[in-house]
């Protein structure tokens, strides 16, 4: 359900489920970063992330959630290596986000160095409403958008659009549609592969480090709050209530 | 302490609940808001208050602990607004002519109001429909989020006053980031609500002033669908994040106020203005 293919220098990492709108399961976790480690060791100049189908990513595959809540755990200590691991990666990485990026499929979006949208997507943090707390996303987000943005973005369940999303900092590009997006962001990604691999790749190096993003103190800490909700009574009360609503 | 003998009216602030989402509204229309010692001591007791209705944020404490929420939750967002044509015109430095311990008190009143403000376990969302100046647009930035118009009249005039800006300038920071906050800052003056959207210092901005409370009120009610625990912890981990918990420095700055408005430079600026 994640595949990977080089093209020219850049390693292409898609998330292929379209049919569930790539909703991630822990096994997707685990494949993203095993295919993203094997683009990098293969030899790839830039990872470009994206999804098959109409979105990039739904967020938590919750149907097995709502079978086993514990599995969230999982899906959540998944996610927070998937996104550490896009930002350690040594080489840039691009995302498209067509379509919709949300909830943990918006989480994603921390890892990109570069994050394309389009105007007709969908983005943002409706997990609340399942007693889920996005807190896991905190220093990510506070790191990349700001702590204002963040802050509005993870209590607000709400979801905004392509062009509200560059604007909280959550994308930096946005395309008039999803064929655009996906178009601009290889482009985006071929750019960066060209550019010079030593100055490109200690710059990534040193920004992560400037920006605390990777403080595993904070990650700990952040991590823990989300999964200090899992298994809880309110979680299993409103994901069933969801569940029993769609 | 001359702060002490301040009365709480409750007719300067107001604070009602409807269900999981309250308001809280500064009423001293006549003075456009303006907080004077009364109106900060009745904002103190309303939030003090409405903390009761909702669990703390666990602010600086760790985050992790997800608060109160009894069976029905208790206040999830709360919207925070002005009577009259004003949001808030900001401190009331006439009450600080003349008077340095007096205008000491307010800073710190105005210092601990912030903390207090944004350690609530609801999600603060300001409805700046309005002028919003110096400590009300200080108020707008301690919010989680905030609506405003494009053509509302907002900023930080500390400077051109001869004011230091330092109680709001960390909520600013954190607000929009160090290198934004520094030109505001620094550069004084006031700006429209479209320019204040653009920065970062709002998070919505409508196109008329009808339709501020509105949209604020929208995104209150969307607050209110997520889960009492999921928000709380979630706000109690951003706080943590971020370093809303500080009030040792919040005071501190409150001090750095207080001196420069002790001075005799602002002193004789703020009599000719204000006397």
């Amino acid at each position: 359900m994640v595949v990977g293919e080089r093209r020219g220098e850049v390693g292409v990492v898609r998330l292929e489920r379209p049919e569930r709108r790539n909703a991630l399961t822990e096994g997707m976790l685990e494949g993203l970063s095993a295919e993203v480690g094997r683009q990098v060791s293969g030899g790839a100049r830039a990872v470009l992330l994206c999804g098959a189908g109409p979105v990039f990513c739904a967020g938590f595959d919750m149907a097995a959630v709502l079978d086993e809540p514990a599995r969230l755990g999982g899906l959540l200590r998944g996610l927070a290596g998937v996104v550490r691991g896009l930002r350690l990666s040594p080489v840039p990485v691009v995302i498209a986000a067509h379509g919709a990026a949300i909830a943990g499929g918006c989480a994603l979006l921390c890892g990109g160095d570069v994050v394309v949208t389009e105007a007709g997507a969908r983005l943002g943090y409706p997990v609340v409403r399942l007693g889920i707390s996005p807190a896991v996303t905190g220093p990510g987000l506070g790191a990349s958008a700001g702590w204002g943005p963040a802050r509005e973005r993870l209590l607000d369940p709400g979801l905004i659009g392509g062009a509200a999303a560059v604007r909280a900092g959550i994308a930096h590009e946005c395309a008039a549609d999803a064929a655009a997006c996906l178009a601009r962001a290889g482009a985006v990604a071929q750019e960066l592969a060209r550019k010079p691999a030593g100055a490109l790749d200690a710059t990534k190096a040193l920004l992560a480090e400037l920006d605390g993003s990777m403080d595993e103190g904070r990650a700990r800490l952040a991590l823990g709050v989300s999964l200090g909700l899992v298994g809880g009574d309110e979680q299993a009360r409103l994901v069933a209530a969801a569940w029993s609503k769609a | 302490m001359s702060a002490q003998s301040v009365r709480v009216s409750e007719e300067l602030a107001g604070l009602e609940r409807a269900g999981a989402v309250a308001r809280l509204t500064l009423r001293r229309p006549d003075r456009r808001n303006a907080l004077s010692r009364e109106l900060l001591a009745a904002l103190h007791a309303r939030v003090d208050e409405l903390a009761g209705w909702c669990g703390g944020a666990g602010t600086g404490s760790g985050g992790g602990a997800a608060g109160g929420g009894g069976a029905d939750g208790g206040v999830l967002a709360c919207v925070v607004t002005g009577e009259g044509p004003a949001f808030c015109a900001g401190m009331d430095l006439r009450q600080a002519v003349g008077d340095a311990e007096s205008g000491r008190q307010l800073l710190r009143s105005l210092a601990e109001l912030t903390w207090k403000l944004r350690a609530l376990g609801c999600v603060t969302v300001a409805a700046v429909h309005g002028a919003a100046i110096g400590g009300g647009c200080g108020l707008v930035t301690v919010c989680d989020a905030a609506v405003t118009h494009a053509q509302n009249t907002m900023g930080f005039p500390e400077v051109d006053m001869g004011v230091c800006p330092a109680v709001v300038a960390p909520w600013l920071v954190r607000r929009i980031g160090a290198g934004r906050a520094r030109r505001v800052l620094l550069m004084g003056g006031l700006m429209r609500g479209r320019e204040a959207y653009e920065l970062g210092v709002v998070s919505e901005c409508v196109e008329t002033p009808e339709g501020v409370l509105p949209a604020a009120e929208a995104i209150a009610s969307r607050v209110a669908t997520g889960g009492p625990r999921a928000l709380r912890a979630t706000k109690g981990l951003m706080n943590e994040l971020d370093g809303s918990g500080d009030l040792e420095l919040l005071l501190r700055a409150a001090e750095v106020s207080a001196r420069v408005l002790a001075s005799p430079d602002t002193q004789a600026r703020l009599r000719s203005k204000l006397v």
